[in-house]
């Protein structure tokens, strides 16, 4: 019933395409976050799921109805907006029971299930109080909790965090995901902070200028991108990409990279995959996954940064203007001058040069 | 030591005011005063005597007595108050749909803008002259009315009690809805669009959102519009003046009318300082109480 069919949506306003086809499936229950850079079409796509928008081409579908035409306040959505939309001219108990009220429920039913999601919210002491005034995370909690007393099958945040500070949203994400697994509802999540997405979703979908670039669980998008805007918007620092030409070597296909040499020799599987394609390819590794090399073929470049932060070291090696990055765990001494990296071969990705799409599967 | 400076500053802005204090003597207090002095006699410019000398002419309060009792003066009250009641709703209503109606963009808006806020703009003796000639017997208003009825309509619109006053009345409705349109619209851009958006989310209808969101939004700019508009129609006079003068008989004969026709006719000034600064003094009264009420 609560499932999220997106068929060939498109999203055009005036001249400017803002989504250019979409198709996703989200399930019944599911948490998905829809992820990508501000622009990207994310917020336009959930805003067509409520209803505040129509799409200009292709539909949407709850379950099996299609919900063409069927207005926002009959879509059975739970909305979230970015700074809350909280009614401040009421009280908190209003705010909550704002929704059953318009819709006419009984008064005793009202009261019942207001009080019951302020306990829930733990909201019940402040039920008396003005909604103006009260500080960002109870913000938060009721206005998830004025949608959530609703019971809609689907529930749509936007960007909640954003308005948060760093310390106070690690918090906010243990609580929504927490109140997710409460209500047991399908959520759609839209975000521009990885982090988020990676510990609260299901599922992920990566945006990218309108189009859906990936849709998978985090460790998929983290381990397994599409293509090279995906490989490089997931993880912090995101996958270091170095164009480069495939060549043969003693041990095996590997990639010249130009200046920075060339590349250990790829794994055997990713090799097959890459003598079917164009040898102009972009060689990919993980920050994290590298180590460093004492003998045997390794990329050998200067150390231009290092940046110490306790728990981690973060290389910078190479052109100062497009750095290799490097992560490792603790402090490794490192020398001055050259250093020597290996990626591990297996996590090693390749991509094509002209469409930037990925080569060979996991 | 700094009591002492504070207080020579407290001296130097004194003097530094001193010109504006005595302007507003003069412009405010002093002709207050003078009312008052003359309100208390039966001086007028028929004596030939400076109203310094009024005094001569002290008459014991008479002319408030005689206020109380004017039938003419609370006749017209009635009909000021029947105005306001009648034409502040009106223009209230007219303009929270016109503004409703402009709050979203449509083809022409820029136009129909222009057009709705002309009438504010017109200056009310023209308007006055423009609405004497529209409610002639042989006016346009009697064609249209008798282009819809399909009968000939030949009202005298403007020399009949009830249909003077009713003209009277269409003319300030005309006049000022376009200023109840143009706070009421500010008032509408200002109610949040997510609020509006997350009550319809919440299953809230039009009506519903109206009333939940938008008039609770918006009550201080509509308490705002309905005080300056009911002023205005408390002084109502230029317009009016024009397309009737007060008449027939006295059918649209308002505060106005009636201070200014006692002034120019009978004369009579200490009379018509007593009513002046009486008005004066209950207006004030009710303002501050208002204000206070608002400030809650």
């Amino acid at each position: 019933m609560s499932q999220i069919r997106l068929e060939n949506l498109v999203k055009r306003f005036g001249g400017f395409t803002a989504l250019k086809t979409m198709d996703l499936t989200i399930g019944d229950g599911e948490f998905m976050a829809l992820l990508g850079p501000s622009g990207c079409g994310k917020s336009t796509t959930m805003n067509m799921i409520a209803g505040m928008e129509a799409p200009t081409e292709g539909r949407i579908l709850f379950g099996d109805r299609d919900m063409a035409g069927v207005p926002m306040g009959a879509r059975g959505v739970g909305f979230v907006f970015q700074n809350y939309a909280i009614f401040t001219h009421m009280s908190v108990r209003r705010n909550l029971d704002y929704g059953l009220r318009m819709t006419g429920r009984p008064a005793d039913e009202v009261k019942k299930r207001t009080e019951a999601m302020a306990e829930l919210l733990g909201l019940t002491p402040l039920l008396d109080r003005p909604a103006a005034g009260l500080s960002v995370n109870i913000l938060q909690r009721l206005a998830i909790g004025r949608s959530a007393v609703m019971e809609p099958a689907i529930f749509l945040l936007d960007e909640p965090l954003s308005n948060v500070d760093a310390i106070f949203r690690a918090v906010m994400r243990t609580e929504l995901k927490s109140l997710q697994r409460q209500f047991r509802q399908t959520m759609v999540y839209v975000t521009h902070d990885q982090l988020e997405a990676m510990t609260m979703a299901d599922r992920i979908a990566v945006m990218d200028h309108g189009v859906l670039q990936q849709v998978g669980t985090p460790l998929d998008v983290y381990n397994a991108p599409a293509n090279t805007f995906v490989a490089r918007f997931i993880g912090s620092p995101g996958m270091n990409l170095c164009p480069g030409l495939l060549v043969e070597s003693d041990a095996g296909l590997a990639v010249d990279l130009g200046p920075r040499g060339v590349t250990p020799p790829l794994p055997a599987a990713l090799a097959a995959a890459a003598r079917k394609a164009p040898r102009e390819v972009i060689y990919g590794f993980r920050p994290e996954e590298v180590q460093l090399a004492n003998s045997g073929p390794a990329l050998r470049l200067p150390l231009v940064l290092a940046e110490r932060i306790g728990a981690r070291t973060i290389l910078h090696l190479g052109d100062p203007d497009n750095a290799i990055k490097a992560v490792f765990q603790g402090n490794p001494a490192i020398a001055d001058g050259n250093v020597a990296i290996q990626p591990v071969p297996d996590r090693v990705r390749l991509f094509d040069q002209a469409t930037g799409t990925a080569i060979g599967g996991m | 030591m700094t009591t002492q400076v504070s207080r020579d500053g407290a001296r130097l802005g004194f003097r530094l005011t001193l010109p504006a204090q005595i302007l507003v003597l003069f412009i405010a207090l002093f002709p207050l005063l003078m009312q008052l002095y003359i309100s208390l006699t039966d001086w007028s410019p028929l004596t030939g005597a400076q109203w310094t000398r009024a005094w001569e002419y002290w008459n014991n309060f008479l002319n408030y007595v005689d206020l109380v009792q004017d039938r003419k003066l609370w006749g017209s009250i009635g009909r000021t108050l029947l105005i306001i009641a009648v034409c502040v709703p009106i223009e209230f209503f007219l303009g929270l749909m016109l503004a409703t109606l402009f709050v979203d963009d449509f083809p022409g808006k820029r136009v129909a803008y222009s057009i709705l806020i002309a009438p504010m703009m017109v200056v009310p003796a023209v308007a006055g002259y423009m609405f004497f000639m529209l409610f002639q017997s042989g006016g346009p208003v009697n064609d249209l009315l008798s282009w819809f009825t399909a009968e000939p309509v030949a009202i005298a619109w403007l020399s009949q009690p009830n249909t003077a006053l009713i003209a009277v009345m269409v003319a300030d409705i005309w006049q000022w809805t376009p200023l109840m349109f143009l706070i009421l619209l500010a008032g509408l851009v200002g109610v949040p669009e997510d609020q509006m958006k997350a009550a319809s989310l919440l299953g809230a209808n039009a009506v519903q959102r109206f009333f939940t969101i938008v008039i609770p939004r918006m009550k201080t700019i509509m308490i705002i519009a309905l005080s300056i508009r009911v002023i205005e129609c408390l002084k109502i006079f230029d317009t009016l003046y024009i397309m009737t003068g007060g008449g027939p008989g006295d059918a649209t004969q308002t505060l106005s009318v009636y201070i200014y026709d006692i002034t120019q006719n009978d004369l009579i000034w200490g009379y018509v300082a007593a009513i002046a600064l009486a008005i004066l003094i209950v207006l004030s009264v009710l303002c501050v109480w208002a204000m206070k009420r608002m400030a809650r």
